[in-house]
């Protein structure tokens, strides 16, 4: 993540959708500009990224959709967490809290 | 109706394509908005936001694509995960899978089968050029050859007819020729061993008209079927030149059948056998040969010598109609100017009023088996349809009691989020894979079982020769079979397995009672399978009852201890004058010299093996309608009627006075004597062959015998004639021996007999008269190990179910067995409460099952012999079987649920 600003660790933007999703029901842009705004610019997610995440995550069960108004009387697809989706979060976090823990040991040795 | 009309709107929009585009567009349109709103208050111009939001996403249409092949990618997932979870819950239960896998194996097997046939026998066109063009004269019903005026509707003609009708017709651009009869005989191809070999003569034009091309060389053509004996050259078939090592030098080198060389100027292609379907010659041998093939035959130029089958290809314009109206007229004609004398009687006119030829489509060749076997086909359709039903319905019972058995599962699946599509989807996975493997494992046993079907159902030693290995027709039919099967039982517990209240379902425990309507489903399936399986076994019964009773008809000979050799007098090219007579009758004597044999003779035909018929004229005896139907005619040796066991009732039997040159005499059956002697000895009497009265003092009958069959048991009694060989001189290829010992013995030593005689004539086959009379009855026989197969396996399989609804009964209701036999019912009350319940559902399948047999039965009357299809005692056979099935079935669940500890029982929960 030092990289190039935008660049993300694979497989992290599913369970980065999914943390942001479980606050509350979203649309896709709703959702990319939390990201960039919580990482503080570090991440910026194209919607030719995010979109087909949102459908795979759709498909598979974590996610389901309604169309909805947004606060300017528009009409958009927003996206909410199912159970599925939090207990897949709760095992990715936890996956995650391991796997850096582990990683941050490996660097300071 | 409008809410209706609502919702198929609803339905459609969920799935249609436009609509999901449609939402993506609009969600993109959404995203592009916002996306350019939040740079505007941060800022830019509208212009520069809206061209920045744009560069973000790059092209709509790569961001759409992604979607799609996002969304595509996680349905391959899925049901690769369906996959794997449904393996994984199949291999769990192993005894639930094998049964199922089994029954459904049977099932899609047996149809598999019983289709492939039907496909062959029934559907399948030859491969020639645009069959749908080519017609059959008649319904080839005929075998052989017939001397008669035409008269009615003629299914054999003469060769001149042949002639003289491909000149003159303006419908046909061609018509070919086959005669009617498969030869079998004895060949040898360029100095190599002899073998038997199959020929069929046909037209030089018999190949040009179908538009079946060679492999290799020629094929015939009108040049070698111009004039008798000129032809002798001969179409080897694919499959012989293959028998034969594909030799590629074949064509050119010489045949030897019967005295001839036959120089071979072609192969068939592979795939073509010919027109008749189940024969397969091994050459194809142009007419002009016919005396040379068989030369015990008349003339192929006498007109009354009518033995062809013929087809013929439609010109390009000309309808059906139009064809059959220009060849009856030409039938006609040709009937008044050639058959009709300057005289006719009032008979022939008569015939000749009603003479006519029907044209039938030939597209799928001739076919004997096809009339003879589409009754018996059609029945073993049924059953193995019903058969499959009854699979489906005890698969679709078994499912929902282990649907209920998994309701905690599905409920915990649903609770975690998974959809309820999502798991019907899932148990649908479960039960197309059962399907499946199901199908795999019956079109593997279907390629035995077609092949096997095809040895029973061929009436003889030679198998018809076809080709049964299943093929893209019969393969699609079972894919389409086995979609429909996995729908069948799998959609109903499916989508009753996942129709619950959550909560119910996580906190419930054995002792609660699932909702009625599930078991009222299973008990539903149950009662269906019993009627079914009532509709089975009841057919069952009927054909075996039926084949009991033609089993034990009296055939009039007795037919235990009598070999049959098939014995081919024109192979050893014997002259068919006095010395054929001489070497028959050495040959008889000889075998009869053998120790151990009683009697020995050749004959014409024995039973089964079809007839010579005809009118006769009884000198002195004026015709009456009971007299001028035909009688049977068979040539035999002397020893016949010992050989047969068949006692003369009055005069004498044949003899070794009866001479070539001596007076013509015949022995005569006691029908034939009380046909037409009704008060009066008819030996002494004298008689001629047809029906005219100038010959009728022609012949003396010397004797009368007992009756007996002739061509099949069920026939009603025949008019009967037997002459003497030594003056019907002919070829005669059974011959018969009556003996006592060991058969292992008997063989060799007559064998040898025969050989000592004239070591030239070949030995085609050796049988017995049990074996015979056993193969008249293959259709039945057929039927009746089938159907009772099948029953039987359908009574299996209502065990099956009945133990799994019970067995779930009963463990749904412990608590409620403990609480009664806490409160003093006794093991046997608690036994009679659970068989009750199956009883009940007994009885009602076979109300329901008793019409429906009724129903079936009339299917099957034509296969009956001496039976109503509505025969009681079947019936009530039946439905004791049903009974005695179910209590059994139903009596280890019950036993167990009489052996609960009630203290055990109440505990438990």
């Amino acid at each position: 993540m030092g990289q190039k600003q935008g660049e993300m660790v694979q497989g992290t933007l599913e369970m980065l959708i999914l943390k942001t999703l479980a606050l509350e029901p979203m649309h896709g842009y709703g959702v990319a500009l939390r990201i960039e705004q919580v990482s503080a610019g570090v991440f910026r997610v194209n919607p030719g990224s995010l979109l087909p995440a949102l459908a795979r995550m759709e498909r598979a069960g974590s996610v389901k959709s309604e169309w909805r108004s947004t606060e300017n009387n528009r009409r958009a697809k927003y996206y909410m967490l199912t159970a599925v989706g939090r207990k897949a979060l709760m095992d990715e976090t936890a996956a995650w809290g391991r796997q850096t823990a582990a990683i941050a040991r490996i660097l300071e040795a | 109706m409008a809410w209706l009309r609502n919702m198929a709107e609803r339905f459609r929009a969920h799935f249609s394509r436009e609509r999901v585009e449609h939402e993506m567009d609009e969600e993109l349109r959404g995203f592009l908005d916002a996306s350019a709103e939040a740079k505007r208050r941060a800022g830019m111009t509208p212009e520069d936001a809206a061209h920045a939001a744009r560069v973000e996403m790059g092209s709509p249409n790569a961001v759409k694509h992604h979607i799609r092949s996002a969304v595509w990618e996680t349905v391959v997932e899925n049901l690769w995960q369906d996959l794997r979870y449904s393996v994984r819950m199949l291999a769990k239960s192993p005894g639930f899978t094998l049964v199922a896998v089994l029954s459904l194996a049977l099932g899609i097997g047996a149809n598999t089968a019983i289709f492939s046939l039907m496909d062959v026998v029934m559907l399948r066109s030859l491969p020639v050029d645009e069959p749908g063009r080519l017609v059959l004269f008649g319904q080839g019903r005929m075998v052989g050859s017939t001397g008669s005026l035409p008269s009615e509707s003629s299914d054999l003609f003469s060769y001149p007819f042949f002639r003289s009708f491909s000149q003159t017709n303006q419908v046909f651009s061609g018509v070919a020729a086959t005669d009617s009869v498969e030869f079998s005989t004895h060949g040898s191809l360029s100095g190599a061993g002899s073998e038997v070999v199959t020929a069929s003569l046909v037209s030089g034009s018999f190949f040009s008209v179908l538009g079946v091309n060679p492999d290799r060389g020629r094929m015939l053509n009108d040049s070698d079927d111009r004039t008798p004996g000129s032809g002798t050259v001969a179409v080897a078939s694919y499959a012989w030149w293959q028998r034969h090592g594909s030799d590629p030098a074949a064509v050119g080198k010489t045949v030897h059948i019967e005295g001839i060389n036959y120089n071979i100027v072609g192969i068939s292609p592979p795939g073509f056998f010919g027109t008749t379907v189940g024969e397969a010659p091994d050459f194809w041998i142009p007419l002009s040969m016919e005396k040379e093939i068989s030369p015990g035959w008349n003339d192929l130029n006498n007109k009354w010598f009518q033995s062809l089958y013929l087809i013929a290809r439609l010109k390009p314009v000309v309808t059906p109609a139009q064809a059959a109206a220009n060849t009856n007229l030409l039938f006609k004609q040709y009937i008044r100017s050639e058959y009709l004398g300057q005289f006719p009687s009032q008979k022939d006119l008569a015939d000749f009023e009603h003479a006519q030829i029907e044209l039938t489509p030939a597209a799928r060749g001739l076919s004997r088996l096809r009339v003879e076997f589409s009754l018996p086909l059609e029945i073993l359709t049924a059953i193995a349809g019903l058969v499959l039903l009854i699979a489906c319905a005890n698969l679709a019972s078994l499912l929902l009691a282990r649907g209920t058995a998994r309701s905690r599962e599905f409920a915990m699946r649903m609770a975690i989020g998974a959809t309820r599509s999502r798991i019907v989807r899932q148990l649908l996975t479960e039960s197309f894979m059962l399907a499946l493997l199901g199908a795999a494992l019956g079109v593997a046993s279907a390629w035995k079982a077609s092949h096997l079907l095809l040895i029973m159902a061929s009436h003889s030693p030679q198998v018809a020769a076809m080709d049964v290995s299943p093929n893209l027709r019969v393969l699609g039919f079972t894919l389409i079979l086995t979609v429909f099967t996995g729908l069948l039982f799998g959609v109903a517990p499916a989508i009753r397995a996942t129709r619950f209240d959550l909560n119910g379902s996580l906190k419930q425990g054995r002792g609660m009672a699932a909702p009625a309507s599930r078991i009222s489903l299973a008990r539903m399936l149950i009662v269906a399978q019993i009627a079914l399986s009532l509709v089975l076994l009841a057919a069952a019964n009927l054909f075996l009852r039926s084949l009991v009773k033609l089993s034990n008809v009296d055939t009039g000979f007795n037919r235990q201890n009598v070999l049959v050799f098939s014995l081919d007098q024109g192979a050893a090219e014997i002259p068919s004058d006095a010395r054929l007579v001489n070497i028959q009758q050495q040959i008889e004597d000889r075998v009869q010299a053998v120790p151990g044999v009683h009697a020995a003779s050749f004959s014409c035909f024995l039973f089964n093996q079809g007839m010579w018929s005809d009118d006769i004229s009884v000198q002195g005896v004026p015709r009456t309608p009971e007299n001028s139907q035909d009688v049977i005619f068979n040539v035999v040796g002397k020893g016949f009627f010992s050989a047969m066991s068949l006692p003369i009732v009055a005069g004498r039997g044949l003899n070794a006075t009866d001479r070539t040159d001596s007076p013509k005499v015949a022995v005569i059956n006691e029908t034939m004597a009380h046909r037409f002697f009704p008060d009066g000895l008819p030996v002494g009497h004298r008689f001629g062959m047809g029906e005219s009265l100038m010959h009728s003092g022609d012949i003396e009958i010397v004797g009368v015998v007992k009756n007996a069959k002739y061509v099949a048991l069920q026939e009603s009694p025949e008019a009967a004639v037997y002459f003497p060989l030594s003056q019907h001189i002919q070829y005669l290829f059974n011959f018969e021996v009556r003996y006592t010992g060991e058969e292992a013995q008997m063989i060799p030593a007559v064998r040898r007999a025969i050989a000592e005689v004239n070591p030239n004539i070949p030995i085609n086959g050796i049988s017995t008269l049990a074996e015979q009379v056993e193969e008249s009855t293959a259709n039945q026989r057929l039927i009746a190990r089938l159907s009772a197969f099948f029953g039987l396996l359908a009574a299996f399989l209502v065990c099956i179910g009945i133990y799994g609804l019970l067995s779930y009964a009963v463990a749904r209701r412990t608590s409620e067995i403990g609480v009664r036999m806490a409160l003093g019912a006794r093991r046997s009350n608690v036994l009679w409460l659970i068989l009750r319940e199956i009883l009940v559902l007994v009885a009602i399948g076979i109300a329901i099952g008793v019409p429906l047999a009724l129903a079936g039965n009339r299917l099957a009357a034509k296969l009956l012999y001496g039976l109503s299809p509505a025969d009681p005692l079947s019936l009530f056979a039946a439905i004791a079987m049903m009974f005695a099935i179910a209590s059994l079935a139903g009596y280890l669940p019950a036993r167990k649920a009489s052996l609960v500890e009630p203290t055990v029982a109440l505990r438990c929960e």
